[in-house]
């Protein structure tokens, strides 16, 4: 990178320029350079271009994306230009690095690519983008939502669908703009965990995993449907410490993941099978009697339920047959498991995103338990938690305004909903399931969704079904997008809103994974005209009442500064050994608390024990006990797996262009033999089709699938129109309902055949 | 190497084209018998043109053009500072020749300078052109392969201007470089399928090249047929091995597999 | 030479996760396409599955750099102290021939600026105490700073497969190769 790159970015800052300009003024800079006389400017002018000066201003950041390890960042500023990042070095858990996305979010930061104003499109898809002003933005925005209220005597016409696009903690202003505004109605639920949620909820009565960090105290890892090297870098080297002290690290997967080429041994599980795997190893363990009787008695029910079960229904060969695993291979690492104190599994969200996921985590869960590892330091049953989010949610608890009316019965609430349940008024939002974005949208009448606001989420690359997704956007009235980039679903829209990058706004944020917080300081002045999710609820709250006094009752003039700080309350302070929250300007800090999950044995599920047996889980409709559940019966030829590239979160960062040079294009991963049959060679165009939807793609040959199954990474590239949700449908996994407030997805209980293009 | 780069191309070629009509013309005339006055005044002019058109190919390659002077900054190890200073020496004599020539004076010394500085250029563009990270060239086929550029071009050249007395030496160089370049030429892509990957790699893509087969066929083996036949040399003919030239070349810094490219690969 | 710097890359500890490659650009801000650390994935002749084993690369402070041997205007030199070879881009003319010449690869063309460049070490970082940017953000500890003056560290490699053997430039890279896990595929098909 050159002075005048640097220049660039400077000038973008103080004097923003549309790409187009952007783009021809460096081209005239390149030819510039092209001239003989470039010699003579040799020297002083092309001096040192990007490198480490020093003197650099330190901010903290946070990165908020839906990720294990959210990490703290060290964002280094030089005359209010951020230059780059270092992971925090206080952590122990980042330790002074991020992961490939977290680096390149300097280039997100100053990417062209940047929504810069408002802007609105004449007709959705068309591309046909005009700039607007904030004020003719919201005007148009607040007309709608005003127009709606007088059809429909409500604002139920409204709907939100928000996720995890951006976790910093104050961003839950976005579902507080929304409670201003009256009762509107709100996507709820996760495609993310929540199968998993409730089973560990049924279990032990919440989702609470050890500290990643106590992992090198383990003896025996299972990794289970998980992907660190990928996913979670930075609790690899906890895994590397534990084999290095001798630990065994299994690795069980349909997928030879990067994270099964680290491990001692690599179980390539039949695909949604692993329920019966963990029973079989159950039923072994229990066969061996190496069953930790003391704790079993102590600390849980229906265990004696549960052994009756495995005697009657359950054998290694069964086991085997399910699972494609050789029962020779259970049997092992079944009284390898028992055998080897404290031993752990982490269980994978990948693995519960089937039509019985939630049923298979409970039976991984019985085999910790029943091996004496819950509630040890080094062991458990590791799935997620959220001991660490008890803030204020200040942003998010907004009052609806006087005499609003609103949905008659009750609302679901989602999983990081940390609001309690309103006394008294009958009236709620209308939820729709999360998971069925495109037929909720579609179905829902008197009155109809008529506008959406769509933050922090990007549904056109992440729901589900979407050619049907693309018609419940074409029945909205109006669409509002609030985004970074001009994504799938900005091509949707009729509005877009420029929203700020982490480095632009203050919050704060934990994880769920890791026990850290991080405070995320204003490293930069915004740039364009991009507010904060914040600032744009006061903003539309200025206007709303301008237009219609009273109609928000969003505060219209807001620091956000100021409202970081209302999120923070005694419990948090306690936690993390803060006296203040500008203790953390100084670096992140642990929580000193929660780190060993049920170490005091006592459970939060109605017995106060681990239940193996769940009453509620049947209240629920499911089994009492963690039964088998049988997979979903294929509907085409082969399944089709979309986990997570390790060049993205979800849809974010793979469209930058810095992230292109390492990860140019997207991929079917098909197995060498499956493609043999096909006549499909590698590096050939191929057609992934099925009752969906179909995607067209190169082929990559690799065993590391199996060859009952193909795989793609969920992506979005800014100049490729791949999406692996036209492959996906909205069948729902078995759990989720009771937590999340709605049941989760069987991603990967997809099926496709594919053949040459 | 990834892109065809034009500019090496044609400054190559045409460097050695100048410098082989230079040392040819040279040959001829000291090959003269006595009493048979000549001037190398039309041959030594128009290697100068070709030299010239091939400096200023040469300029397009480079990034920084103004930067040109400063070649010579690193005599100690740099192969391609000592070709800037050879081709520069060279160059300077070639000039004085021309000036001594129209001035009726030659001078044999100044001659026999100019050809052996001209050889110089040669070896140190073999040197250049033959860095470690191309195995298949890190070795003295380079210089091979542009002395044999400079023989046929350079005699195929000289026999345009040859009096009766040395054509049949020029038509005997002509004839003698085509056939040694078309036996190394078959022959060293063959022999790279035996070595390492990258040499093994370079090999097939020369084979699997139909710049290669142009410059086996139009270059070599077809002025070789007609040679042969006609017993003189056509300038369509020069035409020919002018072409198979620049596709040879085109081919050399195009086709030669760079160990980079292969990197965690077996070497 | 007081010392000679180079890289430790452990292809064991190694996941490809490509934060170093990005640690660099987050750093330097390269031109799109313009890579100076680089994740090679083995190909399957030498480890069975593909792209699950890697060898982080950049520039490997050669103790006879071919880069600055052929550079014809000496705009690289190397650092007396540490053995970090420098390249000063004000003095490139951009004639490729260090990208022409180097055996791994490091130096890269920048089409815009129209001139050569290459991996620093970090030098300026080193200058101020710190570690390359590269070897701090990796999660694992797959790459650090080694002095190859110092003896190997036991089971440290200078002949990889995979990497291209230069002992005249001498390479100041040691290597670590990946392990393999028992692999257990699915019996059913």
């Amino acid at each position: 990178m050159t002075q005048w790159n640097q220049d660039n970015i400077k000038t973008a800052i103080d004097c923003p320029m549309t790409r187009r300009r952007f783009m021809k003024w460096l081209t005239a800079a390149g030819a510039a350079a092209m001239l003989p006389c470039g010699f003579l400017r040799s020297g002083q002018a092309m001096a040192a271009g990007t490198v480490y000066e020093g003197g650099y201003d330190t901010f903290r950041n946070a990165c908020p994306r839906n990720c294990y390890d959210t990490c703290g960042m060290v964002t280094h500023v030089k005359d209010g230009v951020a230059k780059f990042v270092e992971g925090a070095p206080e952590s122990t858990f980042t330790n002074g690095g991020l992961c490939v996305k977290g680096h390149s979010y300097i280039r997100r930061l100053y990417s062209p690519d940047r929504i810069k104003y408002p802007m609105v499109q004449q007709g959705r898809g068309t591309g046909n983008w005009k700039r607007i002003s904030w004020d003719e933005a919201l005007t148009r925005i607040s007309e709608k939502f005003i127009e709606i209220n007088e059809k429909d005597g409500s604002m139920l016409g409204l709907a939100l669908t928000k996720y995890s696009g951006n976790f910093g903690i104050t961003n839950y202003g976005v579902e507080g703009m929304f409670s201003s505004l009256g009762y509107t109605t709100r996507m709820v639920g996760t495609p993310c965990w929540p199968a998993g949620i409730d089973a560990q909820n049924y279990d032990m009565g919440n989702m609470w995993c050890n500290d990643p960090e106590d992992m090198v105290n383990a003896r025996y890892i299972i990794l289970w449907g998980v992907n660190p090297a990928w996913c979670s870098v930075h609790t690899m080297k906890y895994i590397y410490e534990a084999k290095r002290r001798g630990a065994k690290i299994l690795c069980i997967d349909p997928v030879l993941t990067q994270t099964a080429a680290k491990a001692d041994e690599y179980w390539q599980v039949r695909t949604s099978e692993d329920g019966a795997l963990a029973l079989g190893m159950a039923r072994h363990i229990l066969d061996k009697g190496l069953v930790d009787q003391d704790w079993v008695n102590q600390n849980a029910v229906g265990f004696a339920e549960f052994a009756d079960y495995l005697n009657s229904e359950v054998t290694l060969e069964w086991a085997a047959e399910k699972s494609g695993v050789p029962a020779e291979r259970i049997a092992r690492v079944a009284e390898e498991f028992a055998g080897n104190n404290p031993a752990t599994i982490w269980i994978g969200y990948g693995m519960q995103r089937h039509v019985n996921g939630g049923a298979s985590v409970r039976a991984i869960d019985a085999l910790v338990a029943m091996t004496g590892n819950v509630g040890k330091v080094g062991g458990g049953a590791r799935y997620g938690h959220l001991m660490t989010w008890g803030f204020n949610y200040h942003a998010m608890v907004q009052q609806p305004p006087k005499g609003v009316k609103g949905y008659l019965g009750p609302a679901a609430k989602g999983e990081f909903d940390f609001t309690k349940d309103q006394e008294g008024p009958s009236y709620s939002n209308r939820t729709l399931n999360i998971n069925k974005t495109a037929r909720e949208l579609l179905n829902a009448s008197d009155p109809p969704v008529r506008a959406l606001w769509v933050s922090c989420k990007n549904p056109l690359s992440q729901d589900f079904d979407r050619n049907q997704l693309i018609k419940a956007f074409n029945k909205m009235e109006m669409v509002v997008v609030v985004d970074q980039f001009f994504n799938q679903t900005v091509e949707q829209a009729d509005i877009v809103l420029p929203v700020t990058t982490l480095f632009e706004e203050w919050t704060v944020n934990v994880g769920y994974w890791h026990y850290w917080i991080s405070l995320n300081e204003q490293s930069v002045k915004p740039l364009y005209e991009s507010k904060s999710n914040l600032e744009i609820a006061a903003a539309l709250s200025k206007k709303m009442n301008q237009l219609k006094p009273g109609s928000c009752t969003f505060p219209t003039e807001i620091d956000t500064r100021e409202w970081l700080e209302k999120e923070f309350n005694s419990g948090v302070y306690g936690l993390f050994g803060l006296n203040s929250w500008q203790d953390l300007k100084k670096g992140m800090h642990k929580a000193g608390k929660h780190l060993t999950a049920w170490a005091d044995g006592k459970f939060g599920t109605p017995s106060g024990k681990y239940e193996f047996k769940s009453d509620l889980c049947a209240e629920h409709g499911f089994n009492a006990l963690p039964k088998y559940v049988d997979s979903r019966k294929p509907y085409d030829k082969l399944r089709v797996l979309t986990p997570h590239t390790q060049f993205g979160l979800h849809s974010q960062f793979v469209n930058l262009d810095w992230m292109e040079d390492f990860n140019p294009k997207p991929y079917v991963y098909i197995h060498p033999d499956t493609a043999k049959a096909r006549g499909i060679a590698d590096g050939d165009t191929v057609v992934v089709k099925n009752k969906t939807g179909s995607v067209t793609i190169e082929a990559s040959l690799t065993d590391n699938v199996p060859t009952d199954a193909i795989l793609m990474y969920e992506a979005w590239f800014r100049n490729n129109d791949y999406n692996c949700q036209n492959l996906v449908d909205d069948t729902s996994a078995d759990m989720g309902a009771y937590k999340a407030g709605a049941p989760g997805v069987a991603i990967h209980d997809q099926f496709a055949d594919v053949t040459k293009a | 190497m990834s892109t065809y780069e034009l500019p090496l191309v044609l400054f190559t070629v045409l460097g050695q084209l100048s410098i082989g009509l230079v040392c040819i013309a040279a040959l001829c005339r000291a090959a003269a018998p006595a009493g048979v006055p000549q001037s190398l005044f039309r041959e030594w002019s128009v290697a100068g043109v070709v030299l010239g058109a091939g400096i200023v190919a040469s300029i397009f390659h480079l990034g920084h053009p103004g930067g040109m002077v400063r070649t010579l900054a690193n005599l100690e190890t740099a192969w391609l500072s000592r070709e800037a200073l050879t081709l520069g020496i060279f160059a300077a004599l070639l000039v004085t020749g021309l000036f001594l020539m129209r001035q009726d004076k030659e001078s044999r010394a100044l001659v026999a300078a100019t050809c052996v500085a001209g050889l110089a250029v040669i070896f140190s563009m073999g040197m250049t052109y033959s860095p470690p990270s191309f195995p298949a060239v890190n070795n003295i086929l380079p210089f091979v392969f542009f002395m044999i550029t400079a023989a046929l071009l350079g005699s195929g050249a000289a026999a345009a201007f040859t009096p009766e007395h040395a054509r049949p030496l020029v038509l005997r160089i002509l004839d003698t470089s085509l056939i040694i370049g078309l036996v190394i030429y078959l022959a060293v892509p063959c022999i790279w399928l035996s070595g390492g990957e990258i040499m093994k790699q370079t090999g097939q893509l020369w084979l699997s090249s139909p710049l290669f087969w142009g410059r086996i066929g139009i270059g070599l083996a077809l002025p070789l047929v007609v040679l042969w036949t006609m017993k003189k040399v056509p300038v369509w003919l020069w035409g020919l091995i002018l072409a198979g030239e620049l596709m040879g070349r085109a081919l050399f810094f195009a086709g030669t597999v760079h160990t980079a490219t292969n990197m965690g690969g077996l070497y | 030479m007081a010392k000679q710097f180079g890289f430790l890359v452990d292809s064991d500890r190694c996941v490809g996760c490509f934060t170093c490659a990005m640690a660099c650009k987050n750093q330097y801000h390269q031109e799109k396409g313009v890579v100076w650390r680089q994740v090679y994935p083995l190909t399957q002749e030498i480890y069975p599955h593909r792209e699950r084993a890697f060898y982080s690369l950049a520039c490997n402070q050669c103790e006879h750099p071919a880069c600055l041997e052929v550079c014809p205007v000496s705009a690289y030199y190397k650092r007396e102290a540490d053995g970090i070879v420098v390249h000063e881009q004000d003095k490139c003319i951009g004639c490729g021939n260090c990208i022409r010449s180097c055996p791994f690869g490091a130096p890269k063309y920048n089409p815009t600026l129209k001139k050569a460049e290459k991996c620093s070490f970090c030098w300026q970082r080193i200058d101020a105490g710190l570690t390359p940017m590269c070897v701090l953000s990796c999660p694992v500890d797959a790459i650090a700073v080694i002095d190859t003056t110092e003896p190997d560290a036991p089971g440290l490699l200078r002949d990889v497969p995979g990497f291209p053997r230069q002992p005249s430039l001498n390479p100041s890279v040691r290597f670590r190769l990946p392990k393999q896990p028992v692999v257990i595929r699915r019996e059913d098909i």
